[in-house]
């Protein structure tokens, strides 16, 4: 069920679509003060918008999932709404196919591997990619981008990563086209790095703050569609005698990052380092942070060398089969092999 | 093993079993309100007291009520004695992708095709995909033609239904919803409710447990009490799933502890070899059949 076929005045709509609302079930957990205030409307117009809304879910669907648990709702409605959305592509044609598309919004991905493997490349790459305007094909969304002490994030590597990315639409989409036009302004290399929002942190107890502190930051900002976390484990590894009370407080924050993907409809990643550890007698790299926190993620993807080639591998996912694609790290960021020097991106219908 | 019409399951249900749940609440509401007058007047607890059952009752209620829900899965519906057992609470353990969302998603495809009621599915790590669930429904019977794929992928997909859940409390709070639903209405948009999955409950209570408070325990009990008491109140199977943690000497094992351990009825490990196509799955515990018996199972892609 749609806003769009809402009883309400169009204006109302058009205010609840500007928001970002879309589906019914977005908007049934709302209380009218808190719905008036969003939308900057009356208290009397936002109870005339959730009035509406009972209404026309008993006579349009006879499915509704009222009488169990308001706000279930069934596969099917959300498998037409996962064919709606639209995935953060990698920049490598073959790790989107395996990855069913892209980087999944409402996921939280874990990617990890040895230093030098080019986990940050990727971080960096998604932080550009996920805001490529909707007309060429992307999210046009907007990034947060969470560094730990080891700062591995380079704002000139950024820079670089955007005009290569900003140099292949402009290969793919000819210059004078009517939507290159309407949006000649946004493709320039500035505006995407305004829309990288960066967090350092210094210590865990921070990554903790600023994880507690998204949700209001995410409520003010509705456009980011992409939040990374470069890396999670550092101080986790360092700081923490407790192993038990690292494990716990792993997975608050596991939790707490399931639900804002979920509820404001993004995507997170996870960058992870490597650890060894000694099973059937010899000694295997995995990634750190225990067996725990191997479970508190939706998709792992495992960087990794193959002989000189760079593979990425998908460890876990709920919906793709293990599957392995070669990709390159080039000036212009992360690409795929076999185009090395144009990006064949097909538009998504 | 009795074969099931489950759509008239409500007016088959025994009147003792009905009676059982209205008394159940009566004599509660008594105990807390009229306790202290108990002493003087012994009668209160004697007329409101819960009806016995005999072992034959018992027995006849399991036959009729207490049905195997399969899994979909011949190993280990084999393994389990026909598969996750209404009225019982069965839990899947296993290691990072060793399959057990696949279980569960393929369990609620398989238990609504086979039309035994509605499945709800509460999810907390944001894995349930019903892209995966599509596409076990349209491998089932490759032949049929387009429309009659499309009506029956919508009839499948339209009985399951998924809710997010993140924290303990609002677990809690579902359930509540849950039981005090089932209780008045055990319709759910056209058919009963009979499979209740939470994917996966240890991430739930793994945050609250351990260190010095106490409370976490509690709310880790009181979750069990609940599943169980929805599962042999309202004949519903439920099936939750728990991660492994490294235990001493390097090896796993199954996460939440010992307290844990005793709640769900039946428990079953999966582990999954690197390089083979299949999955082995291996009972821990249960409550009719042998322990330690393995099976190996495919899911397919």
């Amino acid at each position: 069920m749609e806003i769009s076929n809402l009883p309400i005045s169009p204006s109302l709509r058009s205010k609840l679509l500007a928001k970002g609302y879309t589906n019914l079930s977005s908007l049934s957990p709302l209380s009218p003060s808190i719905l008036a205030q969003e939308l900057s409307i009356q208290c009397e117009e936002a109870i005339e918008i959730l009035r509406a809304i009972p209404h026309a879910t008993t006579s349009k669907n006879a499915y509704t999932p009222h009488g169990i648990i308001p706000g279930a709702v069934t596969a099917w409605d959300m498998l037409s709404e996962e064919q709606m959305q639209r995935h953060i592509s990698t920049g490598c044609n073959d790790l989107d196919t395996i990855l069913g598309g892209g980087i999944h919004c409402k996921e939280v991905t874990e990617v990890g591997g040895v230093p030098g493997i080019g986990k940050t490349q990727l971080g960096i790459q998604l932080a550009v990619n996920v805001q490529i305007p909707v007309e060429y094909g992307g999210l046009g969304g907007k990034a947060v981008y969470i560094v730990d002490t080891e700062g591995s994030f380079m704002a000139e590597r950024a820079y670089q990563i955007a005009e290569g990315c900003i140099s292949d639409i402009l290969d793919i989409f000819p210059s004078n086209s009517r939507e290159f036009l309407s949006c000649k302004e946004r493709l320039r290399a500035n505006n995407f790095l305004d829309g990288i929002f960066y967090f350092r942190i210094c210590s865990y107890t921070e990554q903790i703050a600023v994880i507690n502190y998204l949700e209001n930051f995410l409520t003010q900002n509705k456009d980011v569609k992409l939040v990374i976390i470069d890396s999670v484990t550092f101080h986790f590894r360092q700081d923490f005698d407790d192993l038990a009370q690292r494990t716990r407080v792993l997975g608050g924050l596991s939790l707490r990052l399931m639900k804002l993907s979920k509820t404001f409809n993004l995507a997170v990643v996870l960058l992870n380092q490597v650890t060894t550890k000694f099973t059937d007698g010899s000694f295997q790299l995995t990634l750190a942070l225990g067996d725990s926190w191997s479970h508190s993620c939706t998709n792992r993807i495992i960087l990794h060398w193959n002989g000189n080639e760079r593979c990425a591998y998908i460890e876990k996912s709920p919906s793709l089969p293990s599957a392995s694609a070669p990709y390159l790290v080039t000036g212009k960021g992360i690409r795929g092999i076999n185009s090395n020097f144009k990006r064949a991106r097909t538009m998504p219908s | 093993m009795a074969a099931k019409a489950p759509l008239e399951e409500e007016d088959t249900k025994p009147q003792t079993l009905l009676l059982t749940g209205i008394l159940s609440n009566t004599y509660r509401a008594c105990i807390n309100t009229a306790a202290p007058s108990t002493a003087q007047n012994p009668h209160v607890t004697e007329d409101f007291r819960l009806p016995w059952l005999t072992g034959m009752e018992l027995l006849s209620d399991t036959n009729q009520n207490k049905h195997f829900l399969p899994t979909g899965l011949q190993g280990i519906d084999a393994l389990l004695g026909g598969g996750l057992r209404e009225g019982q609470m069965t839990e899947i353990v296993g290691p990072s992708s060793s399959g057990k969302t696949q279980v569960c998603l393929s369990s609620a495809t398989y238990v609504v095709d086979k039309k035994f009621g509605a499945v709800l599915y509460l999810d907390t790590s944001n894995s349930f995909s019903p892209n995966r669930i599509s596409r076990f429904v349209n491998q089932t019977h490759p032949s049929l033609p387009k429309e009659e794929k499309e009506r029956r992928l919508q009839m499948i997909m339209s009985n399951i239904y998924c809710q997010s859940v993140f924290d303990i409390f609002s677990l809690l709070d579902l359930l509540h919803h849950v039981e005090s639903t089932l209780k008045h209405t055990v319709k759910l948009g056209g058919s009963k409710l009979c499979l209740l999955i939470i994917d996966s409950v240890s991430s739930l209570i793994a945050p609250i447990i351990g260190g010095k408070n106490s409370q976490g325990w509690c709310m880790m009990a009181s979750v069990g009490v609940l599943l169980k008491k929805i599962a042999y109140e309202h004949n519903i199977s439920v099936l939750v799933t728990n991660h492994m943690v490294g235990g001493e000497n390097g090896t796993l094992k199954p996460a939440l502890g010992e307290s844990w351990k005793c709640i769900p009825h039946v428990r079953l490990l999966l582990s999954c070899c690197i390089g083979a196509n299949h999955s082995t799955a291996t009972v821990l515990k249960h409550t009719l059949l042998a322990s330690g018996r393995t099976a190996n199972f495919v899911i397919h892609n």
